[in-house]
């Protein structure tokens, strides 16, 4: 059985003109990228969009990649690029943090039905119900100190920040998921009673 | 900014120092507030770990290797323009232009009439194109066009490997 090649060995390879190995690359790190892209465009539509475009930009200059850092962290870094842009192009309103507008009400007596799928519903299911709930940026610090991998020092190069500033960011995004999380748990008891 | 709720973030990702490590960790073992405090935050900080990622389409790694063989398929038309080629081009105007020049003041009459310098071209009267109307006699238009054919084919053949070569990988 053949081991697992690095992030390096398949760059390394896919500059050599295998494209296969960029294939791999592409398969082992986009699940990531697209719930990175998920955390700025919203729509799967959009986030595939923005996820294929980094991979490919990734591509074009992958003979730049100095490789002074993790291979994902510059990958992230043209995610996060790609998505300032993509934000600034379609003009996302991301003004709103209060956005419990943005749900849809449905209104009557909760049937045992409705408390039998509530009760199914996995916590991971209100965790990113509320990250969605989240600004852009402070939504993207979570996944990519949860998710990613990644060290603060490591963040803040993707975002192109100081560590300290990404610190105080991380711990108000935290904060702020926090206070979602309780507001949809609290929404969810309510309705039930 | 909370001061407890930060300082116990950066004791839960061990962003402190050392000495502040240490304090927290008395705080946390003597001050109940803090002991709660840090009880909550270490039971978000696992349910923020269980964050699940996002699944792409199916398609999603075959889109994009689609997208970077489209641009490379691009490329080659761009390569073939090499600068050989527009080199050789430019050479043969400018040598054809020197050539020209050459024979414009080769038929130059450069004499001296009185000690001014005078100069008197002569253009011939009737250019005789009999020789030039044999160039393009049938047999060489034919061997022009065969050249042309067998050229053709040749770049055809070089785009079907190169077809092939994109698909094999």
């Amino acid at each position: 059985m053949q081991s697992k090649l690095s992030d390096i060995e398949l760059i390394e390879q896919t500059l050599a003109g295998n494209q296969a190995a960029y294939a791999d690359l592409v398969k082992r790190h986009q699940r990531f990228v697209f719930t990175l892209a998920m955390r700025f465009a919203k729509t799967r539509e959009d986030a595939e969009e923005i996820a294929q475009d980094c991979f490919v930009k990734a591509y074009r200059n992958l003979a730049s990649f100095q490789q002074q850092s993790k291979f994902s962290t510059w990958l992230y870094s043209i995610v996060y690029t790609t998505s300032m842009t993509f934000l600034r192009k379609k003009r996302v309103d991301t003004s709103s943090i209060d956005d419990d507008e943005g749900y849809i009400q449905i209104e009557g007596k909760p049937s045992a039905y409705d408390a039998h799928n509530i009760e199914n519903k996995s916590r991971s299911f209100y965790l990113n119900q509320a990250i969605e709930q989240l600004l852009p940026d402070d939504a993207a610090v979570i996944t990519l100190f949860y998710k990613g991998e990644q060290s603060l020092e490591e963040i803040a190069q993707t975002l192109g920040m100081e560590a300290n500033t990404v610190k105080v960011k991380l711990f108000r995004a935290r904060q702020r998921l926090k206070e979602k999380l309780e507001r949809n748990l609290k929404h969810e008891v309510k309705e039930l009673i | 900014m909370n001061h407890m709720e930060e300082q116990l973030w950066s004791y839960i990702d061990g962003t402190c120092t050392p000495a502040e490590e240490q304090a927290i960790t008395k705080l946390i073992a003597q001050d109940e507030a803090y002991s709660l405090k840090y009880a909550e935050l270490l039971k978000l900080n696992e349910e923020f770990g269980t964050m699940e990622l996002d699944e792409p389409s199916m398609a999603f790694t075959y889109n994009v290797m689609e997208s970077i063989r489209t641009e490379n398929a691009m490329q080659p038309l761009k390569a073939t323009i090499n600068k050989r080629i527009i080199w050789g081009i430019a050479a043969f105007f400018i040598v054809s232009i020197l050539v020209l020049l050459g024979v414009a003041f080769g038929s130059m009459d450069w004499t001296v009439r009185g000690g001014n310098t005078t100069f008197d071209v002569k253009i011939p009267q009737q250019l005789d194109a009999t020789h030039v109307k044999s160039f393009f006699s049938g047999s060489i238009v034919k061997g022009f066009l065969f050249f042309d054919v067998v050229m053709g084919l040749f770049l055809f053949d070089a785009y079907l490997r190169r077809k092939r070569d994109v698909k094999q990988h």
